[in-house]
């Protein structure tokens, strides 16, 4: 039985544009923590070897400083560790593994998988990688590489690749999709025992035979992703496999695709469910906000906004479907009077308008009350 | 409105204090300073502004100082159609009541008071007019400063604006002019912040789109790196692929190399062979054209020989035939120059004859000049002697008449004497003879006295009368006038005179006849050329006969002369034609003799030539044969043919053979691989050049971290725009509120401008008189006065002026505030400082007729200043 840690789509050199340039700083550090997590981890576990299943890095055009502190982290992994190249950072003229920073720096217990020959990991244990050469390949390479493998009887074979399986695919038309039944095939004919993927973002099991997986991203990178921030420990031979999850990541994506937004109860229920997020550092959240405000309440929620965004990692409201319209409520209490409240007055009607015009007079209005209250 | 009655309670120094106003005209209220008079008024403003539980500060300080208690106001009023009392305690246990009697009773508490309170005010008064005629009292009117006008307009401001009526705190419009002004100028042009909200953005959207290329260059890059890597996989099989075919090319070559030098052996010999044959066959020609020259030169040679014994005979006889011509040219030249001989002497001899005649002409020319001249010489004489001119003539002519009329007149006029012969009779008349025939009558005339005489017989003398005698007189003096122009004429009578004028007349006629014959025979000549010509032809004329030969003699006349020269021109001219026809003769009879010798000596070279010649070629046609006898060319020739044609043979055969081969296509295409492999080299190594370039660029590139570069970037543009478009909703935002403001607010100025101008001119009429007019601009201030039609802007009127003006606007503004005509109390504190004795008089009348309108309640420490204002309530305080 050998046991591996299978993971990927690390991501490395990723930016998120809702970052500030604080939180971006920590989101990129805790990519590089969870390097150490993972060789943690290995080390617990007692892995033979790790293999990352593409997209180590972000993008071949990364800067220096993130190569050199991704190799930084990979010093401290005990095991050897099998990179391969994936659509993000595929093996081409201007591939990362190639440069002379990365060069001069990696580990020596770091190997890049640079082609298709199976490399054997230790007695018995052999590697069949399938890295990519460019951003597009034109088939499934995963088919290409374990075709002309010969069925082995004393080696585990770990198909080491990168891509979409076409089960899973979300483009029915794409050339490079993997194909699950060639995989499976294969599987039978013991040209490979198991398929570790990357690409995937979510951890994900395809197929039936066990032996096929997405060990999905050690860090959460986006709203969409269903299960990340995990890595496979992976126990394998001939006739077994066993995998187990292990927690890696420390940050949240949370959308909420609808959170209704018309009282002052809504408002006093969405700052209760935002007050109850844990680790509100790592949390990014994404709100689309539904309903229809008086000014005054807008106000408050746009506080509860300021105050909040301060605290978490990051906050995206989407307020398209968010109508503030101002009520004569907004206004009792200031004694508009004459002209005043005929200001008022064509300000609201024109609010009424569904285009710019509207929202231009709906910000006059807000203005209106701020400056109302800040004269008295 | 009308305040009936204010009521505090612990109401910041008053403890306790009830005042009560007259419901309509003047209440003063009196008291010395710090009696609590203002607070009369703060206290109502305080009572519709703030709920009980107000914490504001207006509120907090009207708190008793030092004192834990509750404020008390009651204010007693009516309003419209209302009257009420509305109560509030303020601070502790605060507490509100309205209880309304009129129209119909209503109470309310709490809240609910609040708000109905100020709903009666609404529905009864213009609440912003009212609120800022309360913000006005007893502020501007008491600045020692009145520069100023109230600034009705700021308090509408204010007043309309909310709650705030401490004019010490900014108020609500002023805010939204600032935020406006945050983002605009004045003109509204945007400002910096907006300005370089949209500059930031640009360079954000420039730096991204950098990027952006860059990062496409280096995309681009690696793209082309496997362009070129696959290039130079390509090409360098084709380069094997070409050296390939040029191997082969090569090959084949070199057998054509060697196929050509065989060709080239082949064509050799042929030359040699050819060159052989050639030689012989020269050698053969040449021989024979030895052998043919020879039998030419032996030809020509007997033929010139014949020619030479032809050409003597022929010579003879062209001798001959030019001594005949010479002979008959001598005796043509003899005849012609006899001819010319005798023609010299024919035309001397009509020369002669001619100049004779000639001679003759000339001699008659010169006589009839010469006789001319004479006849000419003879007249001229006359001239001189005969002064008979046509003017003298004429003078004469007139005394003859003058002479016949006196005579006439004088027988008219004398007695008549009648004589009848009775035979023929001669008798003397006055001495004369006279005589008389038989039967003759004679009559005679007695001028005067007439004396006949019959010689021996009778003497008879007849005396005329005393008229006889005058016209005698006359007659006489007739006479005299004749003689005298007579005499002057040098003639004696008339007769004479005609005659000497006649002979005068031919006189002149014989002058102009010598010019006219002088002009006839002189023609071209001069006299004297004439005259040398008649002596030079003289001389020479008469020796000629003598000196001429004697044969042929002399011709008769001219005529005859004539026509022997006419002779001898025509024998001239014969001879002449003889001569010309002989000499051409001999010209020929020489040119052919001539020609005859010259051919002759010709031949004669031509064949001493054609002798040495000939002796030449028969030497070397011997000296030839001797050397190679004609046979043995003959077969060196045909030796040599037969080699020719089998070294043609193998040349053909060698050709061929190469042929095959296709030399030039197999040079051709391996020209073509050569070229093409020079190509495929350059394209190799252009291939390898750009690949080592890119592979550089993404080397040096690659590394630089662009993708976290361009996602910054990208952030930031985000950001950036983010925060521009909330710049420029926040000012759209400002703009759109501050332009609406201003134009509801100016809308609300304009409203108030016509009544409050009316009122104004109203109660000012009663100051100054029915000419006051004033300008109220729309900001609701006086600009202006105009009295007696003269306009003065109001920061040029005194003090005073202007504090009245300011009071009768407030009082203006206090009547048009009731929205039923009622008006609203006017409430003046201490006005009309600066105002003088005889105006004050007229204010308290102003004031009087307001305050049939409208409540006004005067607050002073000054009751004498009020004293004209009629009939007044009057309340003491303090």
């Amino acid at each position: 039985m050998t046991r591996f840690l299978h993971t990927g789509d690390w991501q490395l050199g990723m930016t998120r544009h809702f970052f500030s340039e604080g939180v971006q700083e920590r989101f990129a550090q805790s990519r590089f923590d969870a390097i150490r997590s993972l060789g943690r981890i290995a080390k617990e576990e007692d892995c033979r070897f790790m293999v990352v299943c593409g997209d180590v890095f972000e993008s071949n055009l990364i800067d220096r400083k993130t190569v050199f502190r991704a190799l930084e982290a990979l010093k401290d992994v005990p095991i050897p560790v099998y990179l391969l190249p994936g659509n993000h950072d595929p093996l081409n003229a201007a591939s990362v593994y190639r440069s002379s920073t990365f060069l001069e720096r990696k580990p020596p217990h770091v190997h890049v998988i640079e082609d298709m020959i199976p490399i054997k990991v230790d007695d018995g244990i052999e590697i069949v990688g399938v890295p990519w050469y460019s951003k597009r390949p034109l088939q499934d390479l995963v088919a290409m590489a374990t075709a002309p493998l010969e069925s082995v009887v004393d080696t585990v074979r770990v198909c080491v690749a990168h891509g979409m399986l076409d089960s899973i695919s979300p483009d029915p038309d794409d050339p490079a999709a993997i194909s699950l039944h060639a995989a499976e095939m294969a599987i039978s004919q013991n040209k490979i025992h198991y398929l570790a993927l990357g690409d995937r973002h979510s951890l994900t099991q395809v197929g039936n035979t066990g032996r096929i997986w997405y060990a999905g991203s050690p860090e959460q990178t986006d709203y969409n992703e269903v299960k990340s921030g995990f890595a496979l420990v992976v126990d394998l031979d001939r006739e077994k496999v066993a995998t187990r999850e292990v927690n890696v990541g420390a940050w949240r994506f949370i959308e909420r695709k609808r959170v209704d937004m018309n009282t002052k109860e809504d408002i006093e229920g969405l700052k209760r469910w935002l007050e109850e997020i844990d680790d509100k550092e790592r949390a990014v959240v994404k709100l689309r906000l539904v309903g229809t405000l008086s000014l005054l309440f807008h106000d408050q929620l746009e506080e509860l906004f300021v105050y909040i965004s301060e605290i978490l990692g990051a906050l995206e409201t989407r307020t398209e479907e968010l109508v503030v319209i101002p009520e004569d409520a907004d206004f009792a209490g200031f004694g508009f009077s004459g002209f005043a409240s005929r200001t008022v007055e064509r300000l609201r009607s024109d609010a009424q308008d569904a285009g710019p015009h509207g929202i231009k007079a709906r910000d006059a209005l807000t203005l209106l009350v701020r400056l109302a209250g800040k004269a008295q | 409105m009308k305040i009936l009655c204010v009521r505090l309670r612990n109401y910041r120094g008053i403890e306790e204090a009830e005042v009560r106003f007259g419901p309509v005209g003047l209440t003063v209220v009196e008291g010395p300073n710090e009696a609590g008079k203002t607070s009369i008024t703060e206290s109502v403003k305080i009572l519709f502004e703030y709920l009980d539980s107000s914490k504001h500060r207006n509120v907090e300080a009207i708190k008793p100082v030092h004192r834990d208690v509750s404020t008390e106001i009651e204010l007693q009023a009516e309003s419209g159609p209302y009257a009420f009392t509305y109560f509030k305690r303020f601070h502790k246990k605060p507490e509100t009541t309205l209880k309304v009697v009129k129209p119909k009773p209503e109470n309310h508490t709490g809240r609910e008071a609040h708000e109905r309170a100020e709903a009666i005010l609404r529905e009864t008064i213009d609440v912003d007019l009212w609120r800022a005629l309360n913000m006005q009292q007893g502020e501007e009117l008491r600045q020692a400063n009145l520069e100023k006008q109230t600034s009705l307009s700021a308090a509408l401001d204010r007043a309309a604006g909310g709650h705030s009526t401490d004019p010490r705190q900014e108020s609500l419009f002023e805010l939204i002019r600032e935020e406006y002004a945050h983002y605009y100028t004045e003109r509204g042009n945007e400002k910096k912040e907006l300005q370089v909200a949209q500059r930031a953005e640009e360079n954000a959207l420039n730096e991204v789109a950098s990027l952006q290329r860059q990062f496409k260059d280096l995309e681009d890059d690696i793209d082309r790196v496997a362009l070129l890597q696959n290039d130079l996989d390509r090409f360098g099989k084709q380069e094997v692929e070409i050296e390939n075919e040029i191997s082969g090319y090569q090959k084949s070559l070199d057998e054509i190399q060697k196929l050509e030098a065989a060709l080239e052996t082949a064509r050799l010999k042929l030359d040699s062979e050819r060159k052989s044959e050639n030689a012989a066959r020269l050698e053969k020609e040449s021989r024979q054209d030895l052998v043919d020259r020879v039998n030419k030169a032996q030809k020509e040679h007997a033929k010139l020989e014949a020619a030479i014994a032809s050409s003597g005979p022929a010579v003879q006889n062209a001798e001959e035939g030019l001594g005949k011509a010479e002979e008959s040219a001598d005796s043509a030249e003899k005849c012609r120059k006899d001819t010319e001989t005798l023609l010299t002497l024919r035309r001397a001899d009509f020369d002669y004859f001619n100049n004779k005649l000639h001679l003759e002409q000339l001699r008659e020319r010169k006589e009839r000049i010469d006789r001319a001249r004479q006849e000419a010489a003879v007249a001229e004489d006359l001239l001189t002697s005969n002064q008979v001119d046509e003017k003298r003539l004429k003078k004469i002519r007139e005394a003859e008449r003058e002479l016949v009329i006196a005579r006439a007149q004088q027988e008219a006029g004398s007695p008549s004497l009648l004589l009848r012969a009775l035979t023929d009779l001669t008798l003397q008349i006055d001495g004369e003879q006279a005589s008389i025939g038989k039967n003759e009558d004679k009559v005679l005339s007695v001028p005067d006295r007439v004396r006949l005489t019959i010689p021996e017989t009778l003497d008879i003398e007849v005396t005329a009368g005393a008229r006889a005698v005058d016209l005698s007189q006359r007659f006489e003096e007739a006479q005299e006038a004749l003689t005298s122009a007579c005499t002057a004429a040098g003639v004696s009578d008339p007769d004479e005179a005609r005659n000497a004028f006649e002979e005068r007349r031919e006189a002149l006629r014989q002058i102009k006849n010598r010019d006219q014959t002088e002009r006839d025979n002189l023609r071209d000549l001069t006299y004297e050329q004439l005259e040398r010509k008649v002596i030079g032809l003289g001389k020479s004329i008469p020796v000629y006969p003598g000196e001429r030969v004697s044969t042929p003699p002399l011709c008769l006349d001219l005529e005859s002369a004539q026509g022997e020269l006419r002779k001898a021109e025509k024998s001239l001219y014969d001879a002449g034609r003889q001569w010309e026809i002989a000499r051409d003769t001999l010209n020929s009879a020489r040119e052919v003799r001539d020609r005859l010798r010259e051919s002759s000596s010709e031949t004669r070279i031509q064949l001493d030539l054609k002798t040495a010649d000939l002796k030449q070629a028969e030497e070397e046609l011997s000296r030839a044969r001797a050397r190679i006898p004609d046979h043995e060319l003959k077969e060196k020739l045909d030796k040599s043919t037969e080699e020719v044609r089998f070294q043609e043979g193998s040349f053909r055969d060698a050709e061929n053979a190469l042929k095959i081969k296709g030399p030039e296509k197999v040079k051709t295409l391996m020209e073509t691989a050569r070229d093409s492999l020079l190509t495929i080299r350059k394209k190799r190594k252009n291939a390898q050049t750009g690949l080592t370039e890119v592979q550089t660029r993404l080397k040096v590139l690659g590394e630089d971290g662009l993708h976290e570069q361009l996602h910054a970037a990208e952030s930031r543009l985000e950001h950036v725009r983010r925060e521009s478009a909330a710049l420029v909703r926040r000012a759209s935002a400002a703009r759109l509120l501050f332009e609406t403001r201003k134009d509801e607010r100016d809308k609300a100025r304009r409203a108030y401008v016509a009544p409050l101008r009316e009122k104004i001119e109203q109660h000012g009429r009663l100051l100054f008189n029915d000419t006051f007019e004033v300008e109220v601009s729309e900001d609701l201030v006086i600009t202006s006065r105009t009295l007696g039609g003269a306009t003065v802007s109001f920061d040029s009127l005194s003090g005073g002026t202007k504090e009245q003006l300011s009071l009768i606007a407030r009082l203006a503004c206090a009547m048009i505030v009731g929205k039923d005509g009622g008006g609203a109390p006017l409430i003046l504190d201490d006005a009309l400082g600066y105002t003088d004795p005889e105006r004050l008089k007229l204010m308290g009348a102003v004031l009087a007729k307001a305050g049939q309108a409208c409540q006004i309640i005067i607050l002073t420490c000054m009751p004498d200043r009020y004293r004209n204002v009629g009939e007044a309530a009057v309340v003491r305080m303090g």
